[in-house]
């Protein structure tokens, strides 16, 4: 490869992309090859997008787009084009914390939380289908996502009480 | 300043509550999980202060190579490049960086030679990553390629040579001889020897090594951020290549640190770098963020890799009469700091047998791979594996149930405190009793009806191919260790035998606090931490002290130029270290509460009494809330306020006679001793080699257990870790020197599916050495996991005579074994 092949800033290709994260709009102009975790992190103040492998193994960087559950380092920002994202910043209203994250809280279903955006995100759309999974419906919907931390035991856990919360909620309504 | 009454109002109702209640013992929900859950915590990938250029890496795609020529021109004409730097560029403004032992020295780019894969060779710094990525490309590196050294043990004859100045490919070992081996050996009724084999594992925590590092040039300094693990300890593995002073270079670890396990202990090249490159730039920030390939490819961070032949002597009634250890160790290309993991087995020498004649003999080997750095268990978990293995064998070779073999060589509680023949002391368990109840626990739940191991069911199982085992083992965890010894292999050995105690140089633990203007105590950790919940922790431990409550405690961290030198979180000892900083810091405190508040009242110190975060005097009824208190010092000059304090504890095994010769002879010294007896249940495929671990049984003990919900997470997550190494994980190379385990997809991690489900029960027999009874308990599943794991496939696999002779035991050697048998 010589340097004529790689150009410099001002002739390297860029792409507008609007989109909505965590319901505000939001557009930029990006490289097309700028990867959707590094889109969020830099450009829509979304730092809970952890980037653990960038090969789609570890799911930290896990994030829903269109309703639809995707590792973000194996998506380019320009593909989400039109879509509404949603991540871990979205969970939280007002300042109080949502069912799922009180439960990884009180079950102790983190430690270094390097994965734990991941494993929020996942755990939402995983309730969202199933909301009272068994444990191995967990075992299988969660295998997506690593933790180095806590050997999952409280992260099941954490899924158990957050479904019981969430039903009660659901009652309530 | 509000009157002492108006002041603590508000406040004597909690106090109240604080007082009566203890939160050391109980679960208390940690502070730390809040920012982290809703994605505010900010992690060392999120530090980018405005403008900050980013740095990448040029890495070898060779084993080992002469460099013939760099042609950086290219990269250095592009428009956007910032910098970049060679070997020689490094070589000719700095330094090279300190290595494990005497002798050798690394530089951060690699000069003349490359000896690994991914061994960086030059670096670049551009505005952004991506561009940095291309930039890289265009560098051109003539090489001109040697034979790899790849095997340790043929490495080891020195017919080639890693580094040619040091003519050996073994730049350090020793044997330890500690009672009569060869008589025990020569009056034994069997002997036995075999070898074992240890894969190349890590920790490889799910945020890579990262750093900002900025020059300032108004005062010749740096400032670096970094998730480097024990900054206070290692930060000579940064200042030195920069060649500054200890005080110009300044290493601050953010809060949260998403993981190291002992393995960002060694990424001081990347801090040394992207310093480097600041200061070329007139102190423009840089960043770099090891991405996962170079993490496991060439990120300085695998760990033991060893090839043991353990000989055993032992008497046809089961007596284990000595042990032989002998092991090589492959620490890749560099004996980098540590290297005193070849060393802490001698800790645990016999593990929880009583042994008295033993040899420990190792080698640290070097190879054309990646450095070794620590991990979890920093090489007990690799002796332990052996040492139990053997013992299967031995028993076996008797045809004694293993069970029996191991219960009638423990350890009894009557010999408690235990001193081992290598001079470390365990400190206190009923070993024999832990181990017969694992086995009843096990056997009452899952040897009945509808159980794992329901005699129906395991025939069943094994008529379709799948063998069903449990065994059940005790393990010691070494815990505390202390410093001294640390730098054995740096230091004259043959002057050791005239050292004594007062020759020792321990490290304290450092803790220091403040009492805020809204009477809240600002208490400064001067270690770091990576998820292990100390700052909960010091909560707990000061709350208690100071009978008040955790949320009247705040907590931060000292970066290293604030801090002292001190040791850190490694070798489990926060619990039982930070037990006693918290203890002294809160009477130091205390005591100048007092102080404060008898001069300001023109009394005696002994005429007033702190109590639940007041001061009171004790011939009235007037008090001072630490509100007050902090209010009463705001003009004094900081340095000489009674409202701050400072504490530093000294290692607990000082205080302890038993351990003055381990101390004088720099042989590893860890004061506490936790155990766990486990009994994990496996089932093999015989077909596809596969291996299954159904549940894990453990019942675990680490004395007073200060945080019962993180010593419980601790053990689960360290049990995790230790299956995934006894089963899947492996930095396998080829024989040209190639790393195979360079993604994910490769270094396979224990995901949901191969985590079993854990029954961890829990006993607490405090340490008689530790100020509240704590032992530590930091690596214990990861200690234990690998031979408990391994020992349950021996008996799943009894009717072969198979023995997991290697590690991990991946489904391709469980055919060749079974193919064997």
């Amino acid at each position: 490869m010589s340097a004529d092949n790689t150009p410099g800033v001002e002739e390297r290709p860029t792409r507008e992309v609007s989109l909505t994260v965590n319901g505000e709009d939001l557009s930029a102009s990006v490289e097309p090859r700028l990867k959707l975790s590094d889109f969020l992190r830099q450009h829509a103040d979304c730092r809970g997008v952890r980037v653990g492998c960038e090969h789609g193994v570890c799911g930290a960087c896990t994030v829903s787009v269109d309703g639809d559950l995707v590792k973000s380092c194996l998506m380019y920002a320009v593909q989400t084009d039109g879509s509404r994202v949603r991540t871990v910043e979205g969970l939280a209203e007002d300042g109080s914390l949502h069912p799922i994250q009180e439960a990884f809280h009180e079950e102790h279903a983190l430690q270094c939380g390097f994965c734990t955006s991941g494993f929020v995100m996942s755990t939402e759309a995983l309730l969202a289908e199933n909301p009272d999974p068994s444990r191995e419906e967990m075992e299988s919907h969660l295998s997506s996502n690593i933790c180095r931390c806590t050997g999952y035991q409280n992260i099941y856990d954490a899924v158990e009480r957050a479904a019981d919360r969430l039903g009660d909620l659901d009652v309530d309504a | 300043m509000s009157t002492p009454d108006s002041a603590s109002e508000t406040e004597t109702e909690g106090e109240a509550a604080a007082a009566e209640e203890r939160f050391v013992g109980t679960g208390l929900e940690r502070v730390e999980d809040r920012r982290i859950l809703t994605g505010e915590a900010e992690y060392i990938h999120d530090v980018t202060p405005e403008a900050c250029l980013e740095m990448g890496l040029l890495r070898t795609t060779h084993a080992f190579a002469d460099i013939v020529a760099i042609d950086a021109s290219a990269a250095r004409d592009h428009p956007d490049c910032e910098l970049v730097l060679t070997g020689e560029d490094v070589a000719a403004a700095y330094e090279p960086m300190p290595c494990g032992l005497n002798g050798l020295s690394e530089w951060s780019l690699a000069r003349d030679t490359v000896r690994f894969v991914g061994e960086p060779v030059a670096l670049v710094v551009a505005a952004d990553r991506y561009v940095v990525e291309d930039l890289v490309d265009l560098i051109d590196v003539e090489y001109d390629t040697r034979d790899p050294i790849v095997d340790p043990i043929e490495a080891r004859r020195d017919e080639r040579l890693v580094h040619d100045q040091i003519d050996t490919n073994v730049p350090d070992g020793e044997t330890l001889e500690f009672g009569a081996v060869d008589d025990a050996f020569a009056a034994a009724d069997n002997v036995l020897e075999n070898q074992y084999s240890w894969g190349r594992i890590s920790g490889v925590p799910l945020e890579t090594a990262g750093v900002v590092a900025e020059y300032d040039t108004e005062t010749d300094s740096f400032d670096i951020d970094c998730n480097i693990q024990l900054h206070t300890l290692v930060d000579d593995t940064v200042y030195e290549p920069l060649g500054y002073d200890p005080d110009d270079v300044r290493l601050n670890v953010p809060p949260d640190v998403g993981g190291s396990y002992g393995t960002k202990i060694a990424i001081h090249r990347y801090c040394a770098l992207a310093a480097m490159a600041s200061q070329q730039l007139d102190g423009r920030p840089v960043r770099f963020v090891e991405d996962r390939i170079e993490n496991l490819q060439g990120g300085d961070m695998h760990s033991s890799d060893r090839e043991y032949l353990m000989r055993m002597a032992y008497d046809d009634d089961g007596t284990i009469r000595a042990l032989d250890v002998n092991f090589v160790d492959d620490f890749g290309a560099y004996p980098r700091y540590p290297v005193n993991q070849t060393l802490k087995p001698l800790s645990v020498v016999s593990n929880a047998y009583d042994v008295r004649d033993v040899r420990y003999n190792y080698e640290i080997v070097l190879t054309n791979k990646t450095a070794q750095t620590a991990y979890r268990g920093f090489g007990v978990d690799p002796h332990l594996y052996a040492l139990e293995t053997a013992v299967d064998e031995a028993a076996a070779d008797l045809g004694m149930d293993p069970y029996e073999f191991r219960q009638r060589n423990l350890v009894q509680p009557d010999q408690q405190p235990y001193r081992l023949p290598t001079k470390n002391v365990y400190d206190s368990g009923d070993y024999p009793a832990a181990l017969a109840r694992i086995r009843e626990i096990v056997e009452e739940r899952e040897e009945t009806e509808g159980g794992l191991l329901d005699p129906d069911v395991v025939e069943r199982r094994r008529e379709a191919g799948k063998y069903r085992g449990v065994s059940y083992t005790v393990h010691i965890e070494p815990g505390v260790s202390g410093a001294d010894w640390t730098d054995r292999q740096r230091s004259d050995r043959d002057a050791l035998a005239d050292r004594d105690i007062e020759d020792v140089a321990e490290l304290p633990e450092h803790l220091r606090c403040v009492v805020d203007d809204d009477g809240t105590v600002r208490a400064s950790l001067a270690t770091d931490s990576s998820g292990q919940g100390h700052q909960t922790l010091v909560k707990q431990l000061l709350a208690d002290e100071l009978s008040v409550l955790p949320s009247d405690i705040e907590v931060d961290y000292l970066d290293s130029v604030d801090a002292p030198t001190e040791y850190g979180s490694a070798a489990s000892r926060m619990a039982v270290m930070l037990s006693g900083a918290a203890e002294g810091l809160a009477a130091t405190l205390t005591d100048n509460l007092e102080e404060l508040a008898a001069d300001h009242w023109g009394v005696a110190p002994e005429a007033v009494t702190y109590r639940e975060g007041a001061v009171e005097r004790d011939d009235g009824d007037e008090h001072l809330a630490l509100a007050d208190l902090a209010s009463l010092d705001r003009d004094t000059d900081p340095d000489d306020r009674l409202t701050r304090a400072s504490y530093d504890y000294q290692h607990p095994a000082l205080d302890h006679e038993a351990f003055d010769e381990a101390f004088a002879q720099k042989l590893p010294v860890y004061p506490t001793a936790a155990f766990a007896a486990n009994a994990p249940i496996v089932e093999v495929d015989v077909e596809t080699g596969a291996v299954e671990v159904l549940k894990f049984y453990s019942l675990r003990d680490c004395g007073t257990q200060l945080n019962p919900m993180i010593v419980e997470g601790q053990a689960a997550g360290g049990l995790a870790q230790g299956i995934g190494a006894a089963l899947q994980e492996e930095f396998a190379y080829d024989d040209a020197g190639q790393p195979q385990a360079v993604t994910l997809f490769d270094y396979l991690l224990p995901s949901t599916k191969k985590t079993p489900e854990m029954v961890l029960e829990h006993t607490e027999t405090p340490s008689p050495f530790t100020a509240t009874g704590a032992k530590g308990t930091g690596e214990g599943g990861m200690i234990d996991g690998p031979a408990s794991v391994a020992t349950a496939i021996n008996r799943a696999l009894e009717p072969y005579d198979v023995v997991v002779d290697r590690i991990p035991a991946t489904p391709n050697r469980v055919r060749q074994w079974l193919r064997e048998s």
